[in-house]
């Protein structure tokens, strides 16, 4: 499994490129960031859509419902957490 | 922005629908025993994936022809025929579906056979070959209120002058397609719905259905008094988190309905955000109102969902007794929601609300002596 710094960093890198974020490079995401409702991503339901199935993809990993996504891509932060209690790593 | 109902009061002649649990009168029989059409079944159907609720009539397979057309024509079997598809006598089409699992079938087999009734044009040409319907046709596809929509389009023509009598006619069957879309948006998921219910995860059910309605310019026993539509026009699967869309609804449809005393059959489908800004709103315009929904048993039935319901509203108005929200249990959002079915003698008017993705709502009175 990665280590929580480079898990956090692995995930900016995922969300910038998922999502094609321009202007924004996956260092200048802070960890406890929102990334959702904040005005510098500008993402929407569609972007968490699109985030969820790389994730699970990404890391072998099952989102259950629209709520736990929620929680899960509150910030990169809580999404790590997420990823490490699962106990889900990345894929080769 | 602010909607206004349109008075355009039409009888309703015949109405029915189909169901994994029958006609509206089965349907509204198993509904007040609490009966739940909804199964735990792949959400990919033969190909497998997460087990999810889905109503089905018919395995869940993309055959050809397509598995809804014995549906349809048991369904059509029981419309007077009346020279549908002329100037006089219209058909409205309303689907959110149409025959799209048949298209996603055709990128998986390659064969051609399924682009017949996959796109929505030659899905009604077959339709209207099938059913002898003449070309005035009017397809009609708006989302989950696509239904209550043709309503609304058939009260114009009546109101207009244009036809005698309007036959609308719709239909949503699931297909893998449409099931893996809602599943990645993680609000298919493992869960019953339990509309209107305070819980910690959402969760809706996908349900076959069919119905139809022949409106008349005359009046009957039951009448469509007024439709109301409003778009939020905010984001393409999210309501405005304040409610406004649902309060500017609910508020058209309550000014139509002053004087009278209505319960709403609502849209319910399990989602948390939306299911509580319905509650809420229509707790604010018609507080005495009980509101009640369906899809806790037959999952929703998308763009269909408007008529198949009015179909049961009326098997409920004439059986006397009004199902309760099946599948929920309290605590819920709102006080006015009803969890056990009540009289329906205590009433003289419906209120029949749908929502949709892309911020659409519509909204009708149903009135009866």
């Amino acid at each position: 499994m990665a280590m929580p710094d480079d898990l956090a960093l692995r995930l900016k890198k995922l969300i910038v490129e998922t999502l094609r974020l321009k202007d924004v490079r996956p260092e200048d995401i802070r960890d406890d960031e929102p990334l959702f409702g904040n005005t510098r991503f500008d993402l929407d339901s569609i972007d968490a859509l699109e985030l969820v199935l790389r994730l699970e993809k990404e890391f072998g990993l099952k989102i259950g419902t629209s709520e736990e996504s929620r929680r899960a891509l509150a910030s990169v932060a809580t999404l790590a957490e997420f990823i490490r209690q699962r106990g889900a790593g990345p894929r080769a | 922005m602010s909607a206004e109902a349109d008075a355009l009061p039409v009888g309703i002649g015949v109405c029915d629908c189909l169901t994994p649990l029958g006609d509206a009168a089965a349907t509204h029989a198993a509904l007040l025993a609490g009966r739940r059409a909804l199964e735990m079944r792949p959400v990919l159907g033969r190909d497998g994936g997460d087990a999810v609720p889905l109503a089905l009539c018919a395995p869940m397979d993309e055959t050809i022809p397509p598995r809804w057309l014995p549906d349809l024509r048991r369904l059509v079997a029981r419309i007077p025929g009346d020279a549908w598809g002329t100037a006089a006598r219209p058909v409205i089409i309303t689907s959110s579906n149409f025959g799209v699992g048949s298209l996603h079938a055709f990128t998986r087999d390659r064969d051609s056979r399924h682009l017949r009734h996959g796109p929505p044009f030659a899905c009604v040409e077959m339709l209207q070959r099938e059913f002898g319907w003449g070309d005035h046709i009017l397809l009609l596809s708006h989302a989950c209120v696509s239904a209550q929509h043709g309503l609304l389009q058939a009260a114009r023509l009546l109101h207009g002058g244009a036809a005698g009598r309007v036959l609308v006619v719709t239909f949503d069957f699931v297909s893998p397609f449409v099931a893996g879309g809602f599943s990645s948006l993680k609000i298919l998921n493992a869960g019953w719905p339990a509309p209107y219910a305070v819980r910690e995860s959402g969760s809706i059910g996908l349900g076959d259905g069919a119905a139809f309605a022949v409106l008349t310019r005359e009046g009957g026993a039951f009448r469509l008094a007024a439709h109301a539509l409003h778009n939020e026009m905010f984001h393409f699967t999210g309501n405005r988190p304040n409610g406004a869309g649902f309060d500017a609804i609910a508020a058209a449809i309550a000014g139509a309905a002053q004087g009278r005393r209505v319960w709403v059959k609502g849209h319910g489908t399990g989602t948390l955000e939306a299911g509580r800004l319905e509650a809420e709103a229509f707790a604010r315009a018609l507080p005495d109102a009980p509101l009640v929904s369906w899809k806790g048993s037959l999952g929703h039935t998308l763009g269909s969902c408007g008529l198949v319901e009015l179909a049961i509203t009326l098997a409920a108005l004439r059986a006397g007794r009004v199902p309760g929200t099946v599948g929920s249990t309290a605590p819920c959002f709102t006080d006015n929601v009803a969890l056990a079915d009540f009289a329906a003698g205590e009433f003289d008017g419906v209120v029949l609300d749908s929502n949709a993705f892309g911020g659409a709502h519509a909204a009708t009175l149903l009135t009866h002596d």
